[in-house]
């Protein structure tokens, strides 16, 4: 990896001085755009020429443009139980479209070395433990049985007789 | 100009593209599938869509001066040669560059996601105790390393979910505790002695002996003939008594 040093700036230099910075910078997998492009998590109150310096001088990567994009998360549960909702904070990504082409180490095909089958399956078991809810949608209002008819089925089996109807509540008969 | 008409009259003996041939429907078989099928925005002065083809030949010609491509313009290729494109597959793979900055983001074996006990083989953060000892330049150096090891968690847990690989999850947050609580040290020890530094200062501002002003030596002890004197007496008078 080529020092920073070794390169010269291609842009104006900020005044402000960070030599402490707190936070993470993410790079994120984008099989669709050219390989000159890397698009990268940042923080929300991060700008784009903050990013270009950041990208210069740590990694020596040269940003020559930048396109910042606000995403908006869903509101959520804070709990599934508690109906108390709020919107996580917002995802802010920036692409950057570099003098080097850069290409991703391939994914990998076997899974083993992270135990997937077990995880898929323990998920799927928490999933069905926790009885469908869900932290992102409200509780369903009627719970869905799949052993009852439909009223459809049920009106066609009266109709044509299968079924004969009976109130639900027989009045008991009065003792003698 | 007559000459010209003539000569579009008469079929082509090859079948050579010309411009009032030219037609993006399916008529030959094979090669259809590499020409381009156009989805170009409709403006006020487009061709209504439902016209298969442009049929006025001599579209883009000059009335009065004759100009411009004429019907029997011939284009330099022709559909039999055509040339087919490489298959995807068989596209060589292009040379990665080894020195280029985006691998800081990723592990030393430089794979896209490290495995778990590479994540969990780490020791205990650094306490505030063995940072002291230490100069501005190792602690400024060791921030670095971690907040370079941070994003290159950050980016694995991206790649983690996005391949729903299985576990790991779990160690690499321990991971990255172990590094936040480094940099808490870190910033405990800088904090602790810039205290010290503001409390010398404060103390040097009441000190007649030392000169902060920025010309002349720092500290310039105040040793006068007159104190000396007075010791000299006291200890006079102290023998006479």
């Amino acid at each position: 990896m080529s020092s920073a040093t070794s390169l010269a700036r291609h842009f104006k230099r900020g005044q402000k001085l960070i030599y402490l910075p707190n936070f993470v910078v993410a790079l994120q997998k984008t099989p669709n755009l050219p390989p000159t492009f890397a698009k990268f998590i940042v923080p929300l109150n991060f700008n784009k020429l903050d990013l270009r310096d950041y990208l210069f001088h740590a990694y020596g990567v040269r940003a020559l443009a930048v396109r910042s994009y606000v995403q908006q998360q869903k509101v959520r549960m804070k709990d599934s139980a508690m109906n108390r909702w709020y919107r996580p904070r917002s995802k802010k990504t920036m692409t950057v479209e570099m003098d080097k082409p850069f290409y991703w180490p391939d994914d990998p095909e076997d899974f083993t070395p992270w135990d997937k089958e077990t995880f898929d399956a323990a998920s799927e078991e928490q999933e069905r433990g926790q009885g469908g809810k869900r932290k992102d949608k409200p509780a369903p209002r009627m719970e869905e049985r799949e052993d009852k008819p439909t009223l459809a089925e049920q009106a066609k089996a009266l109709l044509s007789g299968k079924v004969k109807w009976s109130p639900t509540k027989q009045m008991q008969p009065l003792s003698k | 100009m007559a000459a010209r008409i003539s000569a579009c009259m008469a079929q082509p003996a090859h079948r050579s593209i010309c411009l009032d041939t030219v037609h993006w429907s399916s008529s030959s078989a094979s090669r259809c599938q590499f020409l381009p099928t156009y989805r170009a925005s409709q403006f006020s002065t487009s061709l209504p869509r439902c016209y298969p083809r442009d049929r006025n030949r001599l579209r883009s010609m000059s009335a009065i001066k004759g100009s411009g491509l004429g019907p029997s313009y011939k284009l330099s290729v022709t559909l039999e040669d055509l040339p087919i494109p490489v298959d995807s597959k068989e596209i060589s793979k292009p040379q990665p560059d080894q020195q280029h900055g985006l691998w800081g983001f990723f592990n030393k074996e430089r794979t896209v996601l490290s495995l778990v006990e590479t994540d969990s083989a780490h020791g205990r953060e650094w306490s505030v105790e063995e940072l002291r000892r230490k100069s501005w330049t190792d602690l400024h150096s060791l921030w670095w390393v971690c907040v370079m090891e941070r994003n290159r968690l950050a980016t694995e847990a991206l790649t983690r979910e996005r391949l729903k690989a299985g576990y790991g999850k779990h160690e690499a947050s321990t991971r990255d505790k172990a590094i936040r609580r480094t940099m808490r040290a870190i910033k405990h020890t800088l904090t602790e002695r810039w205290y010290a530094w503001e409390d010398a200062r404060q103390l040097a501002d009441s000190d007649p002996e030392i000169n902060q002003s920025g010309s002349g030596p720092l500290y310039r002890p105040i040793v006068s003939n007159d104190y000396l004197e007075e010791h000299d007496a006291a200890q006079s008078n102290e023998v006479k008594a």
